[in-house]
């Protein structure tokens, strides 16, 4: 495709203006979860006289680790089924959510670019998630 | 420390990290595991895992902004990123088999080397006219930004596609291997081998450090890394300081862009030979 095509099809879809959206969205609902969970934790239990536990226990996992932290989506969807609804898994969807926005950037562009007459970058960006969805399978994944 | 204490003074620590991120296209991890570890004595478990989060926060934050104005080319992106993606696969499963510290070694002198190089074109602003690159024009890598600076439109064309690719499997390999991040490294596969303005690599690397972080990101999670009290005034704070990078870098030179980013190389060369010799510092 020429430089000429391009300028053309970025004329009909502009995908570039499209990712910045979802990244830009993502990002800005993210943090609000983050700071609506905080307040919530603020309010409940409050920060004076709350020393920070930062040292992560020895054997982290599904007995060993600290109420605090949430190693799967399923215990972060039971701190928000709780009620009162916990705050911390407030933040952890908030978190959850700001580790997945790359994700969601490049799964907008394939249609965005096929929507420009762009297939070759379609296809690409499809690969590209294939990827992403097999390395996080690889390691582990969001479980 | 107090969580009262330690949220504000980890804020403020987060949208520093933020905007030198934002500006050098780096995930800002380099400013905050150090810090974290040092002085607030948080576990490195729980520092590496602020510091996923960090990346992702300021790519998005950062991409977002660089996209809009064109300055990050989601193209030359996609495209670049297939080569780290699949490095960063082949590299954690190598993990456990290859020789860690020949290979924090090579990547020291590497560093050292185009610290170096970067030295020598410290003062060039636009790249000249790029020679003409097969793969380049297959693939459309190409584009303009407009530089508030020399008020221009600025067009650039990568070339030396090939070697860009392999420099970016290689960063993948590694930081797949190694856990760390390669922001660095693609900018420098950017600005050094394919000739990009120093502004545009920084701003799509930017965009491809959160892809490449994000292949990563689940382990740090189901490993029970990601604190939430740790990692949410991060992610705030570092979300804040890359749209303040975003609009400070539109008021930069590419040099001056450069000039920050060596001293980072530096350093980052220097720990990765002390590292390959056993002495481990954050």
């Amino acid at each position: 495709m020429t430089a000429r095509a391009h300028t053309a099809a970025r004329a009909a879809v502009d995908v570039e203006q499209v990712i910045s959206r979802v990244l830009l969205g993502g990002g800005l609902l993210s943090i609000a979860l983050v700071v609506i969970g905080l307040a919530l934790y603020a309010s409940h239990t409050g920060l004076r006289d709350r020393p920070l536990e930062v040292h992560r226990m020895e054997r982290p996992g599904r007995q060993g680790h600290p109420p605090e932290v949430f190693v799967s989506l399923a215990e972060v969807a039971a701190g928000l089924r709780s009620r009162p609804v916990e705050p911390l898994a407030v933040i952890a969807l908030g978190l959850a959510l700001l580790l997945m926005t790359p994700v969601l950037g490049v799964a907008v562009a394939i249609p965005s670019f096929l929507a420009a007459g762009d297939r070759r970058y379609a296809g690409i960006a499809a690969v590209v998630l294939a990827m992403l969805v097999l390395s996080m399978l690889i390691t582990g994944g969001l479980g | 420390m107090e969580l009262s204490t330690f949220f504000p003074a980890v804020l403020l620590t987060s949208v520093a990290a933020g905007t030198v991120g934002a500006v050098l296209g780096l995930g800002g991890g380099i400013l905050l595991v150090p810090i974290l570890t040092m002085f607030f004595g948080v576990d490195i478990h729980y520092a590496m895992g602020a510091s996923i989060i960090s990346v992702i926060a300021t790519s998005s934050g950062a991409a977002a902004a660089h996209l809009r104005t064109g300055l990050s080319n989601l193209r030359i992106g996609l495209f670049l990123v297939l080569a780290t993606i699949s490095g960063a696969i082949v590299g954690a499963s190598l993990a456990g088999v290859a020789p860690v510290h020949w290979l924090e070694m090579i990547l020291g002198l590497a560093l050292g080397y185009s610290a170096f190089t970067t030295i020598k074109q410290i003062n060039v602003e636009v790249p000249g006219e790029a020679p003409a690159n097969r793969l380049a024009a297959r693939f459309g890598l190409e584009g303009s930004y407009y530089d508030r600076l020399l008020r221009r439109e600025v067009r650039y064309r990568a070339t030396r596609v090939g070697l860009g690719l392999t420099a970016m499997f290689g960063a993948g390999v590694l930081s797949g291997l190694l856990g760390i991040g390669s922001g660095a490294f693609k900018v420098l596969a950017m600005d050094y081998f394919m000739r990009l303005p120093m502004k545009v690599s920084t701003a799509t690397s930017n965009f491809m450090i959160g892809l490449t972080a994000a292949a990563s990101a689940g382990i740090y999670f189901s490993r029970g890394d990601i604190n939430p009290l740790v990692v949410a005034p991060v992610a705030i704070g570092v979300l804040g300081g890359a749209y303040l990078g975003t609009a400070l870098v539109a008021r930069l030179a590419n040099r001056t862009v450069r000039k920050v980013f060596l001293p980072v190389l530096i350093y980052l060369a220097l720990s990765m030979v002390l590292r390959a010799l056993g002495i481990h510092f954050p």
